[in-house]
Order: structure tokens, then sequence, then C-alpha cells
């Protein structure tokens, strides 16, 4: 089944206002508040979406490279290798690119989260979206069973639309990519035309 | 992803701020967003109306407007102060479908908040996006110019994705068009408004 066909895509002026609607939350909570809005709100996201169980990993595979799976509701996961996953488009490129067009720069506050994000949490967030997307992909791994094991995830990198790439580096980075069976060559490959590689490991 | 997010964020505000608070907060968001697009000026309806078309005005971040440029607004003297518009599409129907795949079923907070606007502001909406939407439309139709006169704009119907219809008798009279136009129109449109100039004198304003 194609990706497309499954979920209509949004209409790019509701995501430009959610963005205007998180950028007045910021102004009252600060970026730490905004940073504990936009995981407590991916977070409400995954848990209000049905769990999942598969009876092998290639089966699990397959509903993710079909859309089928929570993992590839919102957008087209294509894998790379076992555990390494990843995105062609992030998903809020159409919202971005609207809100540039219409409305000018990005307000600043959506790098700033990015930036209190990677010091709190993990280095892979360019700007507020990442935020969103990894916690709801963590989450969201959290719901799937493979036979009697659950689903850990973990991001390796991150691109923005712009271009601008965040990825841990040193010791973490290494681990990761032994983790996910890439070298660091492939990974580079892989960020010239992908959004977001990332991994997927039995819990 | 984010559009079907909004939904629980809009939940959580309900708990902290109530169904009130975030109305009074999506105004908000429809005045900010409205203050940073810009000003524009026309120098007629005939501009005005083809950059409708071709998605040039601020109203195209909404998506597709049709102006119906047979359903002109006319002053006292006759002369044309303002048009009809109108989307084949409310903005926020897809998120209610991909919400409706991804998720199951719409947050009761969409209608908390609808529901509360309805009561106490304007009783047109249909999704809680609507809030949000009207404040906009009316904000940025100020910082529009035709013919050297500001714009205003009047919410007049909507309908909502399982069918249910909202006409305002209020900004229907104020623009003077009978409601069975607007019963014919949502028929094959999801949002109606009216643009007129700021301040003019309309025929048969009731």
């Amino acid at each position: 089944m194609a990706f497309e066909s499954r979920i209509p895509e949004s209409n790019p002026f509701v995501e430009i206002a959610t963005h205007l609607f998180l950028e007045d939350i910021a102004t009252k909570v600060g970026i730490a508040g905004l940073n504990n809005y936009l995981v407590s709100l991916a977070k409400n996201l995954a848990a209000s979406m049905p769990k999942e169980e598969y009876a092998s990993w290639s089966e699990f595979l397959s509903a993710l490279s079909t859309g089928q799976s929570i993992l590839s509701t919102f957008e087209e996961v294509r894998p790379i290798t076992e555990h390494c996953m990843s995105t062609f488009r992030s998903p809020f490129e159409r919202g971005w690119r609207e809100y540039a067009k219409r409305v000018g720069a990005f307000a600043p506050v959506h790098r700033e989260v990015a930036r209190y994000y990677n010091h709190k949490v993990r280095p892979t967030a360019v700007t507020s979206m990442h935020v969103v997307l990894h916690t709801f992909r963590e989450a969201a791994a959290a719901r799937v069973h493979v036979g009697h094991d659950g689903v850990r995830y973990e991001p390796v990198a991150s691109a923005w639309v712009d271009g601008e790439v965040q990825l841990p580096e040193g010791p973490n980075l290494e681990s990761l990519l032994k983790r996910a069976g890439i070298s660091r060559t492939k990974l580079g490959m892989l960020m010239r035309n992908h959004s977001d590689v990332w991994l997927i490991e039995p819990a | 992803m984010i559009d079907v997010a909004l939904a629980s964020l809009i939940e959580d505000m309900i708990e902290k701020a109530g169904a009130d608070g975030v109305v009074e907060f999506w105004q908000r968001v429809g005045d900010n967003l409205a203050s940073r697009m810009g000003k524009e000026a026309y120098l007629g309806w005939t501009s005005f109306n083809v950059a409708v078309r071709e998605a040039r005005t601020a109203f195209s971040i909404e998506g597709e407007v049709t102006p119906l440029t047979d359903m002109a607004i006319t002053d006292v003297d006759g002369d044309v102060v303002g048009y009809l518009y109108a989307m084949r599409q409310c903005c926020y129907v897809p998120t209610i479908f991909r919400t409706r795949f991804a998720v199951g079923r719409m947050s009761p907070a969409d209608q908390a908040v609808t529901d509360e606007y309805n009561e106490n502001v304007h009783n047109i909406a249909v999704c809680n996006f609507c809030v949000f939407h009207e404040r906009f439309r009316e904000e940025i139709a100020k910082n529009i110019s035709v013919a050297g006169n500001s714009l205003a704009c009047f919410l007049l119907a909507t309908r909502g994705w399982s069918g249910e219809t909202k006409i305002s008798s209020k900004n229907v009279a104020q623009v003077n068009i009978n409601e069975d136009h607007m019963r014919a129109l949502l028929r094959n449109y999801e949002c109606v408004y009216a643009l007129v100039m700021r301040g003019a004198r309309i025929k048969g304003e009731r």
C-alpha cells in the first residue's frame, strides 16, 4: 500500500497555527517549560494510539516500511539494516516551508528549545519539532512488542529542512553506529538526502 | 504530526486554563499570526480577486480560497464594496481524518472549545480551529486595503466534517445576504466569509 494513500496530508496552516501556539506558550513558561510541553504532548499522542504486537522482527520491519506501524504513521520509514531506520522527509517540512513563505523566519524559540533538549536529554535536535519527533518515536516504540520483547528507540542523527545536521559526537556516536550496523561514511551518505537516521532494537 | 498532537495540547490547556482560557489563547494566537503577516494594498477588487485566485494574499495561507465574484456586496449607491469568498475544504478537516487514522477518535477537547466559543462568543464554530481562524481573518483583513480602503471580514457560514452547518444570522444580516444563498453555498463549500470595505454603508443592511 502506498504511504500517501493511507493518511491524508495536513493543511500546513494548521501546523503554522500550532507553531504560533507553541511560541505563545514559550513567552509564558520559558524554554524549559516549552520543552516540558513538547515532551508531554508527544508522549500523550503516542499513548493515545493503539499498542502493537508482531510475531517476528521481519514482520515488524515490513509493517514499518509499508506505513502500517505506529512508528510510520506520520512519516515514510525505510529500513537500512535490521535495526537502522531512515526517514526521507521530515513530517514538519511542509509546515516549515509554508511558515517561511507566508510568515517569515522561524521564531528563534524553536532552536532555543532544541539546544535546551540537546543539553538536558540527548544531542539530536535542531528545532522544537525534533523534540516532538524523538519523544514521540521513543514513546511509540515502547508500545510495540515483537515476540516477547519490547522495542527501544534511539536517534542517531537529525537534519532540519535547511540542511543543519545534529548528531552526537565521539564514543556515543560510535556505539550508536555499531548497534545500527552502519559506518560513519554510510551515515554521511544517508544524511545527504534523508531527514533522520535512527535505531530500533529489542528492549 | 504536530497537527494531530495539537488536540492533546488543547486537552492539557483546558485542564490548566479552562475552555474559556483556550478560546482566549487561540484568539491571541490569531492576532499574533496576523500581525506577523504584513500589510497589502490593491488597486481595486479585480486585482485583489486575481491575487486571491493566485494564492498571493495573506488569506491564501489557509489553503485554496475561491472568490465568488458573482456574489458582490454593494453599498447604498450601488458601488461594489465587497465579495463573498469560500473554501471547499475546511483547513482542519485533513487533521480530523488524520486523527481518525492515527488515534481513532477526536479528543473531546475539540468539542469543549467549540461549545465554549459558540455559547459565549459567536455561534459559528464547527471545530476548535474556527476560534483561531475567525480572529485571524478579522485581523488580516484590517491589514489589507482595496482602492485605499481597509477591509473587514465577516464569517458567514461553516460546515463541519460530519455535515453539521452553522450560519451566522448576525453577520449575514450585516452584509445583507439571504440565508438561503448561504445554505446553497454550503452544499459546495465548507467555509464562507465576506470581505467588505471598512465603514461602507451596505445596501439593505439590517
